[in-house]
């Protein structure tokens, strides 16, 4: 290719390559490590301790995979009765990363690290950033609100949790022999 | 243009249409069948594990692309738009109506009767229930009295179920397994069970029934044809005759160029939203209406039914989860004495977590964090939440109708169906009486374990919905006769739910389904 051509072939790119409605900067769309090892401290104030610091990091590990698959534009379910099309947003990941640096910067503010904070001290962080992001409830899924609620739904909403609040192996989301379901669970 | 000859063309390729192509296959296997649908076939039952997945974890819809954009109506329950149809993530449930639902006029004196004898349609009950594998058990009630048993035995109750029957018949109500076109142990190419407890969204062993595996068989042996992605605009008839003599279509690749599909036979099964519109689409110079439409009621007497719900608490434990997607069915007020006010409905319990989910807050708004949390869903999972609910029979006016919206158009400029459901006076004046009983039904079953009903709702929507081409004897009040076969034009039949006079207070799928396999006799019998 003669630089004549080049030149030629580069003005010709914006008529071909669909630009339009990309961002100029990259949203980022996976959690960056030190995102990561914030969430880490934050999990044992928000998931039960008791589940043990294995399982509250495995907890953890899990969301951020979940954050890391999430899939802008697709279909949403279209609900029975009164459906639409909704699309899934945009990924949550850039307020994830937002919400985490100024939970941080909170922390600091009160005197240091987020785990050296007195519980109530910590529930008031966190509710004052729930209350900015306009969570309410529980989310019934990660919603993309905030990102600890989102974290506190993706655990207590799952099959896992559900099982150690019953004190009972029910597995609801676990593909299993329909026979076992006829009894009564088997305590954990 | 280009041309596909056919001996029987079906148009829509929902359930309806894969058991009427499916026997016809079997009836007269020399016949030419296409079925033409207007959305796209999702044969990858393979990935449907995946899909649920991502359903369970981001809320996405476990049906890719299963609907067209710009074909869409105001008043449907339903998006999807694909081979399968709406049974693709139907939750299989599979009840019978009963004998009073065929004789309301008769014994009420009120709506109408449909044209056809119980003891002809239980024939085919029989049959609709061979075909799609249901697993079920004998109703206690002696009118449900059955002539061949179900194919499997009931689904088994969970240990939740077991306690909330053992409960619920504490009130005198007789309960029983609710029929479900789901497979125990694999059968017919489909899975068994596995509980994966999504059979209302995707079931990826295909233990749930969905058309889309009977589409699979007929096609790949070649049994019959199928033109997915085709939408059919118009039917066009004979210059001079009353007779059908195309299907004019178009696909969603090739918009500009018309496909005519010619047959001896067209079938309309396009469900209770499309089947109608068709017809009103296909309107011409002689037919300004539409066509099977000098009665004037195309797009009539669209039913469904109404429904009550409501969340009881009890001091038995159980442990939602096992398995929400099966549940209890009572059909002890399928049956009104004659000379008592007109009140029918089933009854449906499940078992549920309403109201013992985890919450985020204190009901003084204290924010619950690890423990906390925990300790608090704990505390509020003593005894059972249990979930009622009642299909109740309404019945429509002549102005519960589908009309075409010119207001909203696709992209070839048909106007959409716009769908508005109205009530009779009979209805409309036994309404709070009819709640009043229901309630009070559930009051009675909550009673019964120390309980009480803690919420109540309507739906706002009619569900199981049906109607706009309803059959019967007199073509001035009916568009089709028992078979489906319209008044107006001898080679045209309609199927399924369009053709029900009265939506029942049940599931309607396995009626529209044992309706479409008696039509399958007689269309075979009497193509030429």
């Amino acid at each position: 290719m003669n630089r004549r051509t080049l030149i030629q072939w580069i003005a010709a790119l914006p008529a071909v390559l669909p630009f339009r409605g990309l961002p100029i900067f990259a949203q980022p769309r996976e959690l960056t490590p030190d995102a990561i090892a914030f969430l880490h401290e934050i999990a044992p104030t928000v998931l039960p301790a008791s589940i043990g610091a294995a399982k509250v990091r495995s907890a953890v590990d899990r969301f951020v995979i979940w954050a890391r698959g999430y899939r802008e534009g697709v279909a949403l379910a279209h609900g029975y009765g009164h459906p639409r099309l909704q699309k899934s947003g945009a990924s949550p990941v850039p307020a994830y990363l937002t919400q985490l640096t100024s939970l941080e910067a909170d922390a600091r503010a009160r005197g240091g690290r987020w785990s050296a904070l007195d519980l109530e001290t910590r529930r008031a962080l966190l509710d004052a950033a729930f209350t900015k992001a306009g969570v309410r409830n529980l989310p019934p899924r990660p919603l993309g609100q905030h990102v600890i609620a989102d974290l506190m739904a993706h655990y207590f909403r799952s099959s896992e949790a559900n099982d150690f609040c019953y004190h009972a192996a029910i597995s609801r989301e676990v593909c299993r022999p329909i026979q076992i379901t006829t009894r009564r669970p088997a305590v954990l | 243009m280009p041309t596909h000859e056919t001996d029987i063309c079906i148009i829509g390729g929902g359930i309806t249409s894969a058991m009427l192509a499916l026997k016809l296959s079997e009836l007269r296997p020399n016949l030419r069948l296409t079925v033409v649908e207007a959305g796209r076939s999702i044969f990858d039952v393979q990935n449907r594990g995946r899909y649920r997945e991502r359903a369970l974890e981001y809320g996405e819809h476990p049906w890719p692309e299963d609907y067209v954009e710009d074909q869409q109506a105001a008043g449907i329950i339903a998006m999807t738009m694909a081979v399968g149809g709406l049974a693709l993530h139907w939750g299989g449930a599979c009840n019978r109506f009963s004998e009073e639902d065929l004789r309301l006029k008769s014994m009420y004196g009120l709506a109408t009767d449909w044209p056809i004898e119980w003891r002809e349609l239980e024939r085919y009950y029989c049959e609709a229930e061979r075909r799609l594998h249901v697993s079920g058990e004998p109703s206690p009630h002696p009118e449900d009295t059955r002539t061949q048993p179900y194919p499997q035995g009931p689904i088994p109750l969970s240990y939740n179920l077991q306690l909330l029957k053992a409960w619920a018949e504490q009130s005198g109500l007789k309960f029983q397994s609710l029929p479900m076109a789901r497979n125990l142990t694999p059968f017919d190419g489909r899975g068994g069970c596995c509980v994966y407890d999504t059979c209302g969204e995707v079931c990826p062993s295909g233990a749930r029934y969905s058309p889309d595996f009977t589409f699979r068989q007929l096609t790949q042996p070649k049994k019959i044809v199928l033109h997915d992605r085709t939408l059919v605009r118009r039917l066009v008839l004979d210059d001079r005759k009353s007779t059908v003599v195309s299907a004019s279509g178009v696909h969603q690749d090739r918009p500009d160029e018309t496909i005519d599909y010619r047959a001896k036979t067209f079938v309309v099964a396009s469900g209770y939203c499309w089947s109608s519109h068709l017809l009103l689409l296909s309107a011409n110079a002689r037919f300004l209406n539409g066509l099977a439409n000098r009665s004037g009621l195309v797009g009539r007497y669209m039913n469904g039914h109404r429904f009550i719900n409501a969340t009881a608490n009890i001091d038995d434990q159980t442990y939602p989860g096992q398995n929400m997607t099966h549940s209890l069915i009572s059909r002890e007020y399928f049956r009104c004495r004659a000379d008592r006010p007109f009140v029918r409905h089933d009854t449906r319990v499940w078992e549920s977590s309403s109201g013992r989910d985890p919450r985020l807050r204190t009901p003084d708004g204290k924010l619950l964090l690890g423990d906390e949390l925990m300790t608090d869903w704990r505390s509020r999972t003593k005894g059972s939440s249990v979930r009622l609910r009642a299909y109740v029979d309404v019945h429509p006016s002549a102005d519960s109708r589908l009309t075409l919206d010119a207001s909203k158009k696709n992209r070839h400029g048909d106007p959409m169906p716009k769908i508005e459901h109205h009530f009779d006076e009979p209805t409309l004046a036994r309404q709070a009486a009819t709640k009043a009983h229901v309630l009070g039904v559930f009051t009675t079953l909550a009673k019964a374990s120390n309980g009480r009903i803690v919420n109540t709702s309507e739906g706002d929507y009619l569900d199981h919905p049906g109607g706009g081409c309803r059959m019967g004897v007199d073509p001035a009040t009916s568009v089709c006769n028992s078979f489906g076969r319209t008044h107006d034009h001898e080679n045209l039949f309609v199927v399924g739910a369009p053709t029900t006079p009265t939506g029942g207070c049940t599931n309607g799928t396995l009626t529209f389904v044992a309706l479409t396999l008696r039509s399958a006799d007689e269309i075979a019998r009497t193509i030429s």
